[in-house]
Formats: structure tokens, sequence, C-alpha cells
């Protein structure tokens, strides 16, 4: 989830009213999030809900503590005024990433915290709410270097090459695409295209290559920088729009002034940034079937208030208007918790629940427990291995065909030791034998645990079988020695079992047997001594595997 | 301590110790041992003894031997760089470059070096500088071929143990740390008079009374796994709080894991790197086809849930993909859409599966327990009060507090945080109350919470464990060691 900094002193000018510490760790409860860690003025706050990116800078976590702590409640309203700027979308980038927003602010006196703030929750929005830049990036531009119109259109790889962020030099777009380290990050948003989207200005002066990167000239904001354009690019024009409104609301937080541009698409001319609000109806009854709180209309009504809704009574419903850098609400329900929100968790009293229902524990995990007590009784320690496994011991180290032996595997294993489901026990057991060679001997491990094979009938192409698997090390263990330790599991089980000729090459010929019991397989032997040699063991070793 | 009461603590290993040892004569533990059948270390112990009863003289005698050091053993092995060095002048002829015979030799930098010098100081070679620096044998080296080079003799020698060295050649070796001095104590014993006596009269005095403080061997008992322990008693107190068990399964459709879940298919959770995705098999079977069309509505527009949806077109390609289960929620969805008792309430401990990095905090393996509750009028206080029972009956929390939290599937949603005796406040489990458009597609028309809880780290505490890796402990000696949890 979002971790955000804020400075206490700057939280303290945007909320305008003197904070504690501890006033501020009770009331950014309100805007969903919780402090994680203070270091003198500097806080940092994790921010729970990863769709609501207004509340991913101090601007918006501000914004929400005012309508608890101040007189500044309901939809806030930013004041917009007209420009005579415009985007002109060309349609060669229908194709590769349709749709942009932008807008202008005027008038920025942008201090070190301002700064921070905007890069940071620039970051936020495009990784989270944008889909790592997928859905929405983000581009803010020094305006004063940028001459209108702007133009959005595609170019060759080698038609138009720009100086790309902290670099000195120009290159091309597929160089960029190639060589730059975002470039290479964010490369495959644009794999499969012949041309790349551009965002320039009435002369050809570059101002970035979204979702990529921007122009190292006209794409830098400093402290120095009076004029701001910042524009989003992407797939939906609602979320575009949306990561605008919550980029733009964020600096109107700090009274800078907001002006529109006029995106005109091939067919259609459009005008953002859009702060018109959105609405949704609540019923009070749902309010009070879902929270269990005994509230009245009166009541939903002041918490959503308080919570940035502009709220009213409406026809037995309750409508709710709530702003435009929200894009978080799907369901009623979305209301109801930021009624509940409201409220405050901590006023909730919990309530205790009487069903007349009976517990029930399942079959196999009864069976595991009953397992598991007959081989402590035997004398055995138990152990848990992962599930997760290698070739290297499943397959080679038990001297089976690397070529026969299919496995259920992971395709993007971060570790050579696990890329594999087990599909036997008694490897693993093995191997933790190796691992304890410098302790008393004898050695009695067991583990009930799962085995997974595939199996192209069952639904998920996977048949996970739970499985005892016993594995005596030290001298005297020998066959006798294993097989009566079977004969004790299967006498206690209440089962009968057979014995056939073993087909497992780890074991030794002569003395070891695959087993039927109970409808179930295993097998049973000793560990023959090539298999010993490869898993470091020294000491004669028997197993017992068995389906469960 | 009188003589009688001496002997007549006497154990029987101190007997046949003394009976072994002369009044005269020492003698070393080694050849006690042999006269008395005994392990040298029951020798050594009983020896100990004797002497602080004070029936026994005890003499130690330093002794300092010489023995071959790992250089040492190495180069009598495989032979010094000097006869490398002077055998690879004799292959190439008895004359050659310093870079011809350097290759040939195949000695390293240093090493080379090193054996030119000694060459050169006993004049098996001659040196003719130049644009090529020639290097040619002198005839000496004959002494070297021979077998009589007096550092290789004295290397041999103090490897077969023998006292007859040549002093020179040792001086050499002990510089070039072929050879080291170690010291070693050797303890040879004898009879005193007190002794002598105490052996005559072993026998005639009362035996030794029994000694119940004495150390006796270890048994190492048969027991479950802690952990493992530890989860099936976890099982057992949620079946008497009236939870019935779900199944546990390892291997899951992305339908449940996320789809039902109402996870969108574009969210980053989903990505390559914050889940294990698998290779073989890929795809495994939806189920019913209503279902799956009313899970699909609802993400793309809501369907019958009253919900607007993510609004994007739904894959079924990407919810039938299989993967390792990454929470045991998807247990609760799976169990929400094979079907449900109502009222009921349900549980799962399942193994889950994240590429992670694995570190004293952090398993790529581990549990989780998970819950859910429906039946009518089933509400959010219900969810803070079950959450509040479960964290003090099963965490073993003194206190809780509920703040807010975000999960894709439910709706308010919380986060438990609990007192815990030892730890302090820590977030303990997360819930909410399920999302119409997770239950309303299953048919599902009453009030449904559900909750998660990470188990691992309050299995750590009950098993005092301080690296989570010991969850799956890979040390017998610890697993022999660990206590048995009551309760």
């Amino acid at each position: 989830m979002p971790n955000v900094n804020v400075s206490l002193k700057d939280m303290q000018k945007l909320v305008g009213k003197r904070l504690s510490l501890a006033d501020f760790k009770e009331t950014v409860l309100y805007a969903k999030g919780e402090v994680e860690a203070v270091d003198g003025d500097s806080i940092t706050v994790d921010i729970k809900d990863t769709n609501r990116p207004d509340l991913f800078s101090a601007e918006g976590i501000a914004r929400e503590i005012r309508g608890r702590l101040t007189k500044d409640k309901g939809v806030p309203k930013y004041k917009v005024r007209t420009s005579s700027v415009s985007v002109i979308v060309d349609k060669s980038v229908a194709k590769i990433r349709p749709c942009i927003a932008a807008a202008i602010i005027k008038n920025v006196k942008i201090n070190e915290e301002t700064l921070i703030q905007m890069i940071n929750s620039q970051e936020k929005v495009c990784m989270t709410f944008g889909r790592k830049r997928k859905e929405a990036a983000v581009g803010i531009y020094d305006w004063d270097k940028l001459k209108q119109p702007m133009h959005y259109r595609a170019y060759k790889p080698q038609a138009k090459k720009f100086i790309p962020l902290e670099y000195k030099f120009e290159m091309d777009l597929e160089e960029i695409l190639l060589e730059h380290p975002k470039g290479k990050e964010y490369k495959h948003l644009l794999d499969g295209y012949s041309t790349y989207p551009i965002f320039e200005d009435s002369k050809g002066v570059v101002a970035s290559m979204p979702p990529i990167i921007n122009s190292q000239l006209t794409g830098k904001v400093s402290k120095k920088t009076k004029d701001l354009l910042v524009e989003v690019t992407g797939y939906s024009q609602k979320t575009v729009n949306t990561a605008l409104n919550v980029m733009v609301s964020s600096l109107a937080e700090r009274g800078f002034e907001v002006y529109s541009v006029k995106i005109k698409y091939p067919n259609k001319t459009i005008v953002t940034p859009d702060f018109l609000p959105k609405k949704v109806f609540v019923m009070a009854e749902d309010v009070r079937k879902v929270s269990g709180l005994d509230l009245d209309s009166k009541e939903i009504v002041n918490l959503l208030q308080n919570a940035r809704y502009d709220a009213r009574k409406k026809k037995g419903k309750i409508e709710c208007l709530y702003p435009a850098y929200r894009d978080d609400i799907l369901h009623p329900v979305d209301v109801i918790e930021d009624v509940l929100i409201s409220y405050g968790f901590g006023k909730i009293k919990p309530k205790p629940m009487e069903l007349a229902v009976e517990g029930k524990e399942r079959p196999e995990g009864k069976r595991a427990r009953v397992v598991r007590e007959i081989c402590a009784g035997l004398g055995l320690q138990g152990v848990l291995t992962y599930t997760m496994s290698s070739k290297a011991k499943q397959v080679e180290k038990i001297g089976l065909n690397a070529e026969k032996e299919q496995f259920v595997e992971l395709a993007n294993p971060i570790s050579e030791s696990y890329t594999v489901f087990r599909k036997r026990l008694y490897p693993e057991l093995l191997q933790f034998l190796a691992e304890n060679k410098h302790y008393a001997f004898p050695q009695k491990i067991f583990e009930v645990g799962k085995i997974l094979e595939l199996d192209s009938k069952a639904e998920t192409r996977v048949s996970e079988k739970d499985r005892l698997c016993i594995a005596i090390s030290g001298k005297g263990a020998e066959f006798t020695v294993i097989k009566g330790v079977l004969d004790a599991v299967a006498d206690n089980l209440g089962l009968k079992y057979e014995l056939k000729g073993n087909t497992e090459p780890a074991l030794e010929k002569g003395k070891s047997a695959s087993v039927a019991i109970g409808g179930k397989k295993g097998l049973v032997g000793e560990v023959n001594k090539t298999v010993l040699q490869s898993f470091g063991l020294e000491q004669p070793t028997a197993v017992l595997e068995l389906e469960i | 301590m009188e003589l009688s009461q001496k002997v007549e603590s006497l154990s029987e290993i101190e007997v046949t110790c003394l009976k072994a040892l002369d009044l005269k004569e020492l003698k070393g533990l080694d050849e006690i041992a042999g006269s008395a059948r005994i392990p040298i270390d029951s020798v050594r112990r009983a020896l100990e003894w004797l002497r602080e009863k004070n029936l026994v003289e005890v003499v130690e005698e330093k002794d300092e031997r010489l023995v071959l050091t790992a250089i040492g053993k190495s180069s009598l092995r495989k032979a010094l760089p000097e006869r490398l060095f002077v055998e690879a002048l004799v292959e190439l002829g008895g004359r050659g470059s310093l870079d011809q015979v350097r290759k040939k030799s195949q000695l390293n930098r240093p090493e080379f070096n090193v054996a030119m010098g000694i060459a050169k100081r006993n004049a098996w070679i001659s040196i003719t500088p130049g644009k090529e620096t020639v290097l040619e044998l002198t005839g000496l080296e004959k002494e070297l071929l021979d077998g009589e080079y007096a550092l290789e003799k004295v290397l041999k020698a103090v490897s077969e143990e023998s006292r007859q060295l040549n002093e020179k050649a040792l001086k050499e070796a002990l510089k070039r740390t072929l050879v080291e001095a170690v010291m070693s104590v050797e303890k040879r014993a004898r009879l005193n008079k007190e002794g002598e006596m105490a052996l005559g009269m072993v026998g005639k005095v009362k035996k030794r009374s029994y000694n119940v403080h004495g150390a006796v061997p270890k048994i190492f008992i048969g027991k479950k796994q802690p952990y493992a322990q530890f989860l099936e008693q976890l099982r057992q107190k949620l079946v008497n709080l009236g939870f019935k068990e779900m199944k546990e399964r390892l291997i899951t459709q992305e339908f449940y894991n996320f789809d039902v879940l109402f996870q969108p298919q574009n969210h980053p959770a989903r990505s390559w790197t914050d889940t294990y995705q698998l290779k073989q098999p890929k795809f495994g079977k939806l189920p019913d086809k209503k279902v799956v069309a009313k899970v699909k509505a609802a993400h793309e527009n809501g369907g019958n849930t009253g919900s607007r949806g993510w609004g994007y077109k739904w894959s079924e390609e990407i919810a039938s993909r299989l993967m390792p289960m990454a929470h045991g929620t998807a247990a609760d969805s799976r169990q929400l859409v094979e079907g449900i008792e109502v009222p009921g309430k349900y549980f799962v401990i399942n193994r889950c599966f994240r590429p992670d990095v694995v570190d004293a905090s952090h398993l790529v393996e581990f549990n989780q327990f998970d819950g859910f509750i429906v039946g009518e009028g089933i509400n959010f206080r219900h969810l803070l009060g079950i959450l509040e029972k479960v964290a003090i009956e099963v965490g073993g929390a003194d206190e809780v507090k509920f703040f807010p939290d975000y999960y894709p599937f439910t709706e308010p949603s919380v986060q438990l945080s609990a007192k815990h005796p030892k730890l302090g406040w820590i977030e303990l489990a997360g819930g909410g109350v399920l999302r119409p458009e997770v239950v309303k597609p299953l048919g599902i028309n009453v009030g449904a919470i559900a909750w998660g809880m990470g188990i691992d780290r309050l299995a750590m505490l009950k098993l005092g464990i301080k690296d989570i890796r010991y969850l799956f402990a890979r040390d017998l000696k610890w697993l022999r060691k660990s206590k048995m949890v009551v309760e």
C-alpha cells in the first residue's frame, strides 16, 4: 500500500489548524491512513486504499482532515479558468494510446515541500492507480518553455529526436526504448507498434514520449518554474480525467490558479479538467443493514458531509455527490464504508453472534492427526519441509529419468531450490538427514504432508495427495526394521497391506517393495548406496512412504 | 576422607583402572586402556577422579613434535616448486628462456621466483641475462634428481616421525612453513602408597552407594513437529468455536484466487512479480457457465449486483489460468461457489505461496488462516465481534483496536490490531463485509463477512522462535529439544 511522506508543519498549513502529532495520528485514520514512522517533522503515512490516488499526497490527506476538524465540508470547489490552450490529438495515436487530458496551472510558487509532494504523488498515481503507467501516465512540464497549441501524435522510431530526462544528448525514439533506463522499464507498454506517441508543442519541441519519458529541456520542473502544464495519457478518458483531477486538485489546494485545456480529438472536442461531481444514491436502510449501526438519514448525511460528499435526502434515498478526483465508488457499499470511517471505527461496538451451527473437522485433517500420533508413538521426530522443491532433489539425486518425470512446475521461480512441487516426500527427508549428519544417531524422522501430481482429469489438472513418509538412519536401519514400522502403522490404522516388487530405483533391489494399503499405494525399503552417496549420507538409511 | 570411605566411593571403572596401575612404573593412558580393556576416555576420567582422591600420582610430560604443515604435505605429495622448476629445464633439454621454463613448469609467478632463487643458490642453474634471459642447468642438479636433496629428505623424515634430521634443511623447512613444531602433553600415572593400600581393600569394604545425581544417557522421544502441532491445535479450537473446515488446496484457478474476489484482471497484484504462476499445467476448468457469466458481468458492468463494475473486458482465459494459492481467501471463494450452508461458519488453514526472498521474516511458503460467516442479518459489527473473539481466544491478545483497511473483495474493510502481552500492538488480522460483487453473482443474498489472519507470527511467538525459517526447522537438534506446546 502506498507510503506517503508528509511534513507536520506543512500539514498544519494545509489544514489551517495547529495539529499535534497525536492529533494527526488520530485524524489521519479518516483519510484511510496510518502513521508508519516519524522522524522529526517528517511523517510516513501508509494509505490503505490503492483505489484512492487522491490520498497519495499531503494536500489530499489534509483535505480529508479538514472535513473533520474545520468548517470546510462537502465536495471541495475548485475554480477553473478558461484558457485558449488546446491539445490537438492526431488520429495516429488512436490505436496506440488514444486518450489524453491536460490542464495549465499558473502563478505557482514551488517550495521544497510542494515539489516533493508533486513528484511523489505523480509517481504513486502512475504506479498504483495508473497500473504501472499502463492505464495512466502523468507528465508535468514547464509551460513557459512550450508554445501552444500542443500536439499529441505518433512518429516513426527514427523520425523524432530529443534529450530525455537526466540525459545530455539527443536520442531517437528507438534508442530511448533500448537504452534509457525508463525506456527499458516501460518498453513493453509500446510493444508491437511501429510508431510511438509524442507530446510536442506547435514548433515541434518535444515535451514527452508518453508513457515513457519527459524531455530534459521542457519536462523538468524546478523551484523557479512559474507556470505548469499537466498531462495524462492512457486508454480510457474516465481514467485519465480522474488522474488529472487528482494532480490538479492537489495543486489547487496550494492556492495555484487552474486553467482548462481543450482536447481536440479528430471527431470531438472536450475540455479538461472536469471537476463536475459524480452522483450515487444510498439507502439509509442499507447503511444500517451493512453496518449494524442504528443511524438515521440525518446522521448519515452529516457523516457524509464530513467525508467530503455533498449529501441530501431525496425521495426516500440519500443523494451523494462525490468529488471528481475520486473514481473508487463502484457500489453504494463504498459510500457506506465512508460513512463508517466518518463515524469512527473506534466507536463501533463489536457485537457477539449466536449462530446455531456446529464445527466440523475435515476427514483428511483428522487422519493426518492420527497418523502423526502413531508416528510419535513409534518414537519418530516430526519434521516439516516445503512442498516446493527442485528437480535436482526430486529426479537426479534419486536416480530417475529427467525426461520422463513431469511435475507441477513454476513459470516464474525466483530460486533454483524451488522450481517444482514435490511428487515424493522421501527425497525431502533424505535431504533433511543430510543436513543433520553431525547429530546423534539413530535419526528417525517423519512428515505428513502434501504431494502434487499432474492429473488431466482433475479440474485443476493436479491431484493433491496427503502422504506419510518415515526415514530411519543409523546402524540397523534395515529392511526388517522399516517393515516393522510399516506393520505398526498399518496395524494401528486397522489396515492390511500387501508387498509387491519394487520399481523405485532409489531403493536397494531385494530389500525394498511397493506397498498396496487400503486401496492406496506406497513404498518401503533400504535406500541404495548410490542414492545415499548422492545425498552425502554415510549411515544406512531406510524409508517408508504411504499415501494416507 | 578416611581410606575406607574412599574405597567405598570407588566406581567400577576406577577400580579397573587402579588394578591396571603399578606402584613403581609410570604407565601411559594407552597402555592402561589396553590392559584394562576400557576406552581411553574412561581412563582419562577415572584418573582425574583417582587423583582427586589422592590414590594415584599423575605425571604430565610435555613433548614437542615436528609435523608437516598443509603446504608441507602437499609439497611432499606433489613435489616442491624447485623440483618442478628443474624438471621443466630437464625436459627443455637443459636450457631455456624464462618464459619457456615458466610455461613448462606450470608454476605461478611467486612460486617460480622462489624456485629459481633456490636453484641458483644451490648452483643447479646458471643465468645469462640478455634480451631474453637464458637459464641453463649446471650438472649439479644431479643431487636433486638422484633424490639427495636435503630439504626433501627432511620432509620425508618428518612425515615418518624419524628423529634424524639435517639441521640446516630443517631450519629452511621451518622457515618455508613446510614443517611446524606442535606441543603435546602426555599423561602417565602410577599408584601411590595410599592407592596401593586402597587396592588391597577393594572388595573387603562395602560397595559404593548408588549416585542418583549422575548423568544418564539422553533419550530423544518421538513427537510431532512443533509448528504442525500448533496448526493442529488451532484447527481444534476453531472447530470448537463452531467452524467447519474447508479443503486445503495448493493449486487453484485464478478464478478463485482473484476473479470471484472481484480483483480486476489488470491489477498489479496479479502480476508475475507478486504471485507465482505455473509453467505446467497452465489452465484449469471453470465452474458452471452460469456462475462464470455472472462473475464476468460483475467485473465488466456490475451485472445484477448494483455495482457499475470495473469497466473492462473480462477474459475467461485469464480466469482459468492455474497458480499456487496466493492467499487463504481463495479457499473461501471456492467454498462460496461450490455451495454453503446458511447460516454457516467456515475456516481453512492453507499453505500459501509468494515469490519473496527468504529471510528471518519472509518465507515463500507460509500458512494463512481464513474464515467467513454467512447468515441473515450478519453485519459489520458481528465481524468486529468475531475478530475480537478470535484475536483473544486464538491469538492470545489482551485488547484489540480496529482501523480502516482495503481489500478488493470486502467493503467496509477493517484491520484488527491486537495488544499482545509480549509483542505489544501488532496487526493481527484483516477482514470485511464481502462485497455484493463477490456474493451476489453466487446467489448469496444474506450478510457475509470474511477475514484472514497471518498465523505464522502467532506460531513464532508460541514456539519462542525469532527467525521465521524455524517454523520449517531443518535442525534436528533444535527439533529434538523443542518443547511440547501445551494448550
